[in-house]
């Protein structure tokens, strides 16, 4: 087992070099500003930066504005439609991205609370993308006077943003030298900004990587810095492809420097109550988790192993939910082999849930740094079962070195992931072969043709240019080439609206099928994960059911989006009554944990049900933001029937006696007439089943949600929620009575 | 006997609720036992020998990023 | 190694250290202020809770503002400190203190205060 106490100190950045790039650097634009203090959570300014015009503005944000969107995600949203028209596209220049803390983020004395949202008009699904993301930028945003960042225009040269919250200074700079890679650039800057090794702490670096100019798949890292490992640490804005917008605007960085964090920045209403909860919860974590999630000790990969014993955990393309090599994934293999142990692992101050696992000085064995000792952030669930089992891979030490070069190249390991496992399909089944990739061998679980397609995809050559279109566009392209099937391929490339899936197999779960089909931004588990407490639980089972809780979910997860705050502390760890309590999958008390701080924050009492209505305002506002842009009608929730059932004959049999039983249970055949259909009659006869019971699931859940049956927001649902505004309603109410 | 409000097709005489588990491969971390509406502790998962009638709940919390 | 030892059979629960640590630093008379924590058990007996300086608070803390000095003693350094709170909830034994009127939290150095106000001499600083 690694212990923390054993692992050497990374090296310093080399301080000649770091001067010379510097050195290089070309003020554009300086402004001195005076950084407004935070009041209950707020500074009520936005940062708005043109890079076209090089100008930055600083302004108000009204009233109104706060009460109807909270912050957060909702900022976001608010303000990227303001920057933005019916017509916008990802490179126009009036495409923004918006970054916000939200009011409870940057305290430090409850887990999970230094979270940024970002949102961009995403090149993945042209319509807006949102992302939640640790790091320190957020909070050190917030402190430097500004609750929403918003970057409009595109520079001509890359140019870095460095903002100092300390100093109140803001400058964009010609940054010709410096690298492109996220481990290199975080450090880079980190070093040039931070006063001496003591300060590099109160700098935070944005950036994506290599990958980004030309790759639709690319994130943004967000960095913080380990002072007991001496090293840059990258967590992801992972989803939508808004690092591909970032280096479209020619931003190679964005750079926060804030000295002096502490516990009331906020000038919280009652400091009282956010010590007492966090430190309820730093207890239950001490004395719970190492009999829960152990979060601690492996972070969220604890959970491969056992989604695949529920055949949950994607395999091969999602044909199958789980691996008989799962053991060489264990949670034991990573906690004693590869993870370090010890460490205080938290993205923000105070996380004491500390998830943010690393692998250190793990030694590479391909591409530009091979042979180089780096620290590996992660892996993170969703990245270690997409890049391992979903592609046939369940060599940890393949996973940790995709997983590098994901991260430092500004890879979304979760549409990486899953777009590999298309395109190893595609090679299975002959619409891809040797010559199309260009010499890739693109068989499961082939390591060595992934990591080279990922290489290639960084450098923009070969099939790399074809693997950084996304699956989406790759179907498209692959049928225009005559090469496959498009009807094939839309039932096997796990993508929907343009976006990955994220990694859990929905085929046995109707609620998780729309958990992932009925969300705004594209099949992501964030809104609503429901796959135990409908596969396993049983505990939702009429389309009544299964509705409430396609309505409850997503607007309670969407919350947190607008505080700036971090899902997982909610139910990877629950208190140890919590088996008492009327409704255990909710975990009230943690629930009233965030009323708590929502109140000990802001002075505002809220309540469930208010902070239901929060989120929904914001819920809807998004998805009219999606009508606007030319999706988010029914049509546009239609999901591959990957994720409904079983495309192939092998997936049928693999799974018969249960598919084979539900033809009788729900289906209502004989035992007699199934034992005399064919194969294809049998797997005709599901499909029609299953994808008649996806509609069903829509007519129930619409209305549920105050939408039409086309999935449009009704006009009496918003005047209900206070969203009649004029722009909204101009978008909704010619659709009011139009049919799916 | 009833698993989750579905019938449990395994049943047999000295079933406890481990055994249960292990048929299932329930190896989720977060459960929260009943048996006939009655709360049962991690403690007792070994020793509670399940009836043919009894109604068994294993929910299971959930998870997901 | 600078710490604090305990010898429980000896203590009749007058709480003179529990006063004299929070007066050191808080300057109040507060049990729940103190880096010693007396309780009563039923047997008439007293359990002391003090700080072993095990250096599970500067393992926990994730910006290394608690460290060890030359004597061993782990010492939260509160002009760094973001005052989390993460050392005061995993503390084995319980003894750092939290309290609102301050930002940070604090925990014992040995400094002994509570060993010379002690009538019966069950706690003692030995150096190791």
């Amino acid at each position: 087992m690694i212990q923390m106490c054993n692992v050497p100190r990374y090296a310093d950045a080399d301080m000649a070099e770091i001067q010379k790039m510097r050195e290089a650097h070309q003020v554009l634009k300086h402004v001195d500003y005076e950084p407004k203090d935070l009041y209950h959570g707020y500074t009520d300014k936005r940062l708005r930066i043109d890079l076209s015009a090089n100008s930055v503005e600083i302004l108000d944000i009204p009233q109104e504005v706060k009460e109807k969107f909270v912050g957060g995600k909702g900022y976001c949203l608010r303000y990227l439609w303001d920057a933005t028209n019916p017509e916008t596209k990802w490179d126009s220049p009036e495409n923004a991205i918006t970054m916000s803390a939200g009011p409870i983020a940057g305290i430090t004395q409850y887990a999970g609370t230094g979270k940024c949202l970002v949102c961009t008009i995403s090149p993945m699904t042209d319509i807006p993308i949102d992302s939640n993301v640790g790091g320190y930028f957020g909070p050190f945003l917030k402190f430097s006077g500004f609750d929403v960042l918003e970057l409009t225009g595109k520079a001509e040269e890359d140019v870095i943003i460095v903002i100092d919250g300390n100093k109140g200074t803001i400058s964009i700079e010609k940054a010709p030298l410096e690298h492109k890679d996220a481990h290199v650039l975080g450090e880079e800057l980190t070093a040039m900004y931070a006063e001496d090794e003591k300060d590099r702490k109160n700098v935070a670096v944005v950036c994506s990587g290599s990958a980004s100019e030309h790759c639709n798949l690319s994130m943004l890292n967000f960095t913080f810095y380990d002072p007991k490992r001496n090293v840059v640490r990258l967590k992801q804005a992972g989803r939508g492809g808004i690092g591909r917008v970032f280096a479209n605007k020619h931003v190679k960085a964005l750079v926060c420097r804030f000295k002096g964090v502490k516990a009331n920045l906020n000038h919280v209403y009652d400091i009282g109550i956010l010590n007492k909860d966090g430190l309820k919860f730093h207890r239950e974590i001490a004395t719970l988790d190492d009999k829960q999630n152990s979060m601690r000790k492996s972070g969220t990969a604890y959970s491969l192993r056992t989604l695949s014993d529920y055949d949950i955990l994607p395999t091969r393309n999602y044909k199958y939910g789980g691996t008989d090599k799962i053991d060489e994934m264990a949670p034991e293999v990573w906690q004693n082999q590869w993870l370090t142990q010890g460490g205080a692992d938290g993205c923000w101050y105070g996380c004491s849930m500390a998830c943010a696992k690393t692998a250190d000085h793990f030694l590479l064995k391909t591409g530009p740094y091979k042979g180089q000792r780096v620290c590996v952030d992660g892996p993170e669930y969703e990245s270690a079962a997409g890049l391992g089992p979903n592609c046939g891979i369940t060599d940890p030490q393949a996973i940790l070195e995709l997983n590098f070069y994901c991260d430092t190249y500004g890879v979304d390991t979760i549409s990486y992931g899953t777009m590999t496992a298309f395109l190893m399909e595609c090679y299975e089944n002959g619409i891809l072969n040797k010559e199309r990739t260009g010499g890739l061998e693109l068989e499961w679980g082939n390591i060595e043709a992934d990591l080279e397609m990922l290489h290639l995809m960084a450098r923009n050559e070969g099939f790399g240019k074809i693997a950084a279109l996304g699956s989406h566009k790759q179907k498209e392209y692959f049928a225009k080439m005559g090469w496959g099937d498009m009807a094939f391929m839309n039932d096997i490339a796990m993508e929907q609206k343009g976006l990955e899936y994220s990694e859990y197999s929905s085929k046995e779960s109707l609620a998780q099928q729309g958990g992932y089909g009925l969300t705004n931004k594209g099949p992501q588990h964030d809104e609503a994960w429901l796959i135990f407490m409908d596969q396993v639980n049983n505990q939702i089972p009429t389309f009544e059911d299964k509705a409430e809780a396609l309505y409850y979910y997503p607007m309670f997860r969407t919350w947190f989006g607008l505080l700036g705050l971090c899902k997982l502390p909610w139910n990877d760890i629950v208190p140890a009554d919590n088996s008492l309590t009327d409704e255990p999958a909710k975990v009230p008390e943690h629930v009233d944990n965030y009323l708590d701080l929502f109140y000990g924050v802001t002075g505002v009492r809220i309540d469930r049900d208010d902070m239901i209505r929060q989120s929904e305002r914001v819920y809807n506002f998004q998805r009219i933001f999606n009508i606007r842009l030319g999706k988010g009608l029914r049509k546009n929730d239609a999901i591959p029937y990957r994720s409904q059932g079983p495309v192939t004959e092998e997936e049928y049999l693999s799974r018969q006696e249960r598919y084979d039983g539900q033809l009788v249970e729900q289906v209502g055949l004989t035992p007699e007439q199934v034992k005399n259909m064919s194969l294809q009659e049998k797997m005709a006869a599901t499909r029609k089943h299953r994808e008649a019971e996806y509609e069903r699931l829509i007519d129930a859940v619409y209305p549920k949600r105050g939408w039409t049956l086309n999935g449009v927001p009704t006009v009496a649902h918003l005047k209900e929620l206070g969203m009649d505004l004029p722009e909204l309603l101009a978008v909704v109410e010619p659709l009011q009575d139009a049919q799916p | 006997m009833q698993l989750n409000n579905r019938p449990y097709p395994d049943w047999h005489e000295g079933l406890t609720i481990r055994g249960v588990m292990e048929h299932m491969r329930f190896t989720w971390p977060k459960l929260v036992v009943k048996v006939n509406g009655q709360l049962v502790w991690p403690e007792e998962y070994d020793t509670v020998v399940l009836k043919e009638d009894d109604d068994l709940q294993i929910i299971h919390l959930l998870g997901g990023g | 190694m600078k710490r604090l030892e305990k010898d429980e059979s000896l203590c009749i629960g007058c709480r003179q250290c529990e006063e004299a640590c929070s007066q050191a630093f808080y300057k109040v008379s507060d049990p729940a202020k103190s880096c010693i924590r007396i309780t009563d058990r039923e047997d008439g007996t007293h359990a002391i809770a003090v700080c072993t300086q095990c250096g599970k608070c500067a393992e926990v803390c994730n910006t290394g503002v608690i460290t060890q000095d030359a004597k061993g003693v782990y010492r939260l350094n509160k002009k760094e400190c973001a005052g989390c709170l993460m050392c005061v909830g995993f503390c084995p034994e319980n003894v750092m203190v939290q309290c609102d009127d301050y930002l940070e939290p604090s925990k014992c150095t040995a400094c002994g205060l509570c060993v010379k106000a002690c009538p019966t001499g069950p706690i003692r600083i030995v150096e190791e």
